[in-house]
């Protein structure tokens, strides 16, 4: 069991590992490039879950033949009781929307302390299905929807009604029978705050823990309601779904730009995630063991890894010369770690010299999985206080170096370039939808948010250098001083000096660019929370599967390998 | 209707946004009324009245210091809400704090003080003991102190009917030892910080209402637990206020979602 000082003392000073610096890591393109991990958080929670043998049983089954209707689960986890409580309705295929804009769904969920009446599910069912045009109260922490997957819920259903199988290759084309299009928490609509589910349940006080199990859930109840249907549907053929087959099947995930200001809005809490990804990492460069077993489990991952990115489609041409890239850069680190392994630390070196981002950031998650015992005790230091204060004292001399120290990237940015500042970030007032603009909207730039991290450094540091020319006394003046003077810096100059504590910082990048990518921004996010199968459908959104290839809620109990990283499709599997 | 502190926060972002508020004194000022409400010292209160007045702010002159030396310091915040200027008035005064031990801050012509109590907790965390005092009021004139230790989470809070008025810049009962009360130096706010001294402080009232640093965590807690109480009618407002951030909704702009 490690501790905070312990982690700090390998973050920083003399004792301090040989961590990747931040101009590299927290480049957008590599952190596009991440892929999951064993401390991302579906595996963090699938790991408590399981080790803690969480007690999750239906005590309420409403549903009719058809697989509408109300179910209630209790869980019963060490801290505390919980209902997860879910409402299928009846929805056309032409209503069928992901967008957030949609009204309408076919499961909606909410999760909930306590054990919940009668009354209460009620209550539920009159709020939760409406979403955000509903409102529920702080017992609620979690609220999602779901819609079916068009491809492949009827087929699945008519499968096994029949008594036949699901045919493995059509499902590897689309791993999951629902996906689902936004799961909120914090305080939204009314429910719980993340002080109060912090504070209050440490079962699931890590970050979007509550999130998480909510989609685990859903996939566990997909799989419930496929069979119920089909077994309703022709009970004399109908057989149940094979496990393995069954492991195969994930939950779909349609991620868009809100996910973006997430990412630039909780600086402390990214950087908190990297920091214990690459302290992970710098572990098992540094102390993680090499043996025959080792060796080999290295080169099964490696395999493992090339045959998922094989099985992983998309329609989107870069995300595929991506996954072939990984590919062929797997098959060139197998290479390596069959003839030349003499440590890991060298093996990434030889990445970075070899392969892409993208196959040195598989590589990095298939260390990881290698030394548990260095990775995952990190997993309970994944939440921070967010705090971005003002060092009202600190010299603007002393400011002025750190902003070339740590934003010499935003300094060295041409913002007068052609292109540099094309696009703009603003809110719909459709949902408040985050949408990303061209600069030709003159009336909507106005409105635009600012999320604009390099170019709003890049401006305070000319402004701080045009003080301190004007004011040759400048050695006298503090940060205070600066900030009365200059009060629209405020928000940019505690960041500054917040970030400046923290190893790793902000992201480096120019949102404005004409060709930013906010893809890399979502799937930096997506995988911190673990998910797979990245399948952009244009440079703004993005289809996944999570918990594809993790235990079902009826093992839990059974002995657990927690060894569901990069699934394979079931036909793959060594025999 | 109850509300999240995070939907409060949020919208009152969007709201001080859309009024002009620089980045970073929106996200202050959302910050001092949700402090306020979340601690049981009644922030949505303060908002209501100062609401109608928060747009106006964009168009009075910044914040400006008239006097300063090593220990203290006069701001001229002319008319400006404590929302936009008031955690500026305090960093100044523990930068000060920090470097002579003690210094003072006085702040004239400036509205909404209450909202002060937010940037003198964050002072409290951050390692410095930090006081203020002010008057409210023309014809009735009630005073108000707060204060924290250094390293404390919750501050102490005091405020007392007293017998002054200014209605002409006379005083009455004990006004020649008060600080005074006169039109001159209406609006006025002072800040006292120190690194080396622990303040506290209480008013002189026997009347006087405190709400201690211990009963401010309870309503913390009650907070958390069950959420924000919120009328309707200022939900909409405050709601309404922030829609100035949001852009028309079109076919083009549905495409910068992405589409799908």
């Amino acid at each position: 069991m490690t501790t905070l000082a312990a982690i700090d003392s390998s973050l920083r000073g003399k004792a301090a590992l040989p961590l990747r610096p931040a101009e590299q890591v927290m480049d957008i393109e590599r952190l596009g490039a991440f892929h999951q991990s064993r401390l991302s958080f579906m595996r963090t929670l699938v790991r408590r879950i399981f080790r803690e043998r969480w007690l999750i049983e239906p005590v309420r089954f409403d549903l009719d033949h058809k697989g509408y209707g109300t179910v209630v689960y209790e869980i019963n986890a060490p801290h505390g009781v919980f209902s997860f409580v879910l409402f299928s309705s009846f929805l056309c295929d032409d209503e069928r929307n992901d967008r957030v804009i949609a009204t309408q769904w076919d499961l909606t969920m909410a999760l909930v302390e306590g054990q919940v009446d009668a009354a209460y599910v009620e209550k539920l069912a009159q709020n939760v299905p409406k979403q955000e045009a509903g409102r529920v109260d702080s017992r609620v922490f979690v609220l999602s929807r779901a819609n079916r997957s068009g491809r492949n819920f009827d087929y699945v259903v008519d499968q096994l009604a029949a008594g036949e199988q699901p045919d493995v290759d059509k499902i590897a084309q689309v791993g999951y029978l629902y996906r689902t299009t936004a799961v909120y928490g914090s305080g939204k609509l009314g429910m719980a705050d993340w002080d109060k589910v912090r504070d209050k349940h440490p079962d699931f006080s890590r970050p979007f823990a509550g999130e998480m199990f909510v989609c685990w859930m859903l996939r566990n109840f997909s799989l419930l309601q496929v069979e119920h249907i089909a077994k309703h549907k022709s009970p004399d053929s109908f057989k149940p779904m094979r496990t393995d087959i069954k492991h195969y099947f994930g939950i779909g995930n349609s991620t868009g730009l809100g996910m973006a200001p997430y990412l630039v809005n909780h600086p402390q809490l990214i950087n908190q995630w990297i920091e214990m990804r690459e302290l992970a990492l710098a572990r098992v460069r540094t102390l993680g063991g090499i043996n025959s077993s080792v060796q080999q489990r290295l080169i099964a991952l490696i395999e493992r890894c090339s045959l998922h990115t094989a099985q992983t489609v998309t329609g989107d041409q870069r995300q595929a010369d991506h996954n072939q890239r990984v590919i062929s850069d797997l098959a060139a680190l197998k290479q390596q770690a069959i003839e030349n392994l003499v440590s890991f630390d060298s093996l990434i070196h030889w990445s970075e010299q070899h392969c892409s981002v993208h196959g040195q950031e598989i590589l990095v998650s298939i260390l990881l999985e290698l030394h548990p015992e260095l990775v995952d005790e990190l997993e309970d230091f994944h939440t921070v206080e967010e705090n971005l204060d003002l060092e009202p004292l600190m010299p603007l001399q002393q400011l002025k170096t750190i902003i070339e120290q740590r934003y010499g990237w935003a300094i060295a940015i041409d913002f007068t370039a052609e292109g540099a500042r094309d696009t703009y970030w603003y809110r719909s007032e459709e949902k408040m939808e985050p949408r990303l603009g061209s600069i030709a909207d003159a009336q909507g730039k106005k409105k635009h948010m600012d999320l604009a991290v390099g170019f709003a450094v890049h401006r305070c540091y000319q402004l701080l250098c045009d003080y301190i020319k004007q004011h040759p006394d400048h050695t006298k003046h503090s940060t205070a001083r600066f900030m009365v003077v200059q009060p629209k810096l405020r928000g940019t100059v505690r960041r500054i000096q917040t970030m400046n504590h923290c190893v790793y910082g902000d992201i480096q990048a120019n949102l404005l660019d004409h060709n930013v990518l906010p893809m890399h921004l979502l799937r930096c996010k997506l995988a911190f929370f673990g998910v797979s199968k990245f399948d952009p459908r244009s440079r703004l959104w993005v289809r996944n599967t999570m918990f594809q290839g993790a235990p079902l809620l009826e093992e839990i109990g059974q002995p657990f390998s927690d060894d569901w990283f990069m699934p394979l499709a079931p036909t793959h599997l060594p025999t | 209707m109850y509300i999240s502190m995070n939907e409060l926060k949020a919208a009152l972002r969007r709201c001080f946004e859309a009024s002009g508020y620089f980045v970073g004194n929106y996200e202050d000022a959302a910050n001092m009324i949700l402090w306020l409400e979340k601690h049981g010292l009644h922030g949505l209160n303060e908002l209501t009245n100062a609401i109608d007045y928060v747009a106006a702010d964009r168009e009075k002159p910044l914040s400006k210091v008239v006097y300063e030396d090593s220990t203290s310091a006069t701001i001229d915040a002319h008319g400006r809400s404590a929302l936009n200027c008031g955690a500026a008035a305090v960093d100044l005064a523990q930068a000060k704090a920090l470097e002579s031990g003690i210094a003072t801050i006085t702040v004239h012509n400036c509205h909404n003080r209450m909202f002060i109590l937010k940037a003198l907790t964050d002072c409290g965390r951050r390692g410095i003991s930090a006081a203020a005092y002010w008057q409210n009021g023309s014809d009735v004139i009630t005073e108000h102190t707060a204060a924290i230790r250094s390293g404390q989470r919750y501050p102490s809070y005091s405020e007392a009917l007293t017998s002054l008025t200014d209605s002409n810049g006379t005083c009455v009962g004990s006004c020649e030892q008060s600080s005074g009360n006169t039109r001159e130096n209406k609006q006025a706010l002072t800040i006292i910080c120190s690194s080396r001294v622990d303040l506290t402080s209480s008013l002189q009232s026997k009347d006087q209402h405190y709400v201690s640093p211990q009963q401010i965590a309870e309503n913390k807690a009650q907070t958390v637990e069950f959420g924000i109480e919120i009328t309707q009618q200022l939900w909409d407002q405050i709601n309404t206020l922030g829609t100035g951030i949001l852009v028309e909704n079109t076919e083009r702009s549905r495409l910068d979602a992405g589409g799908g």
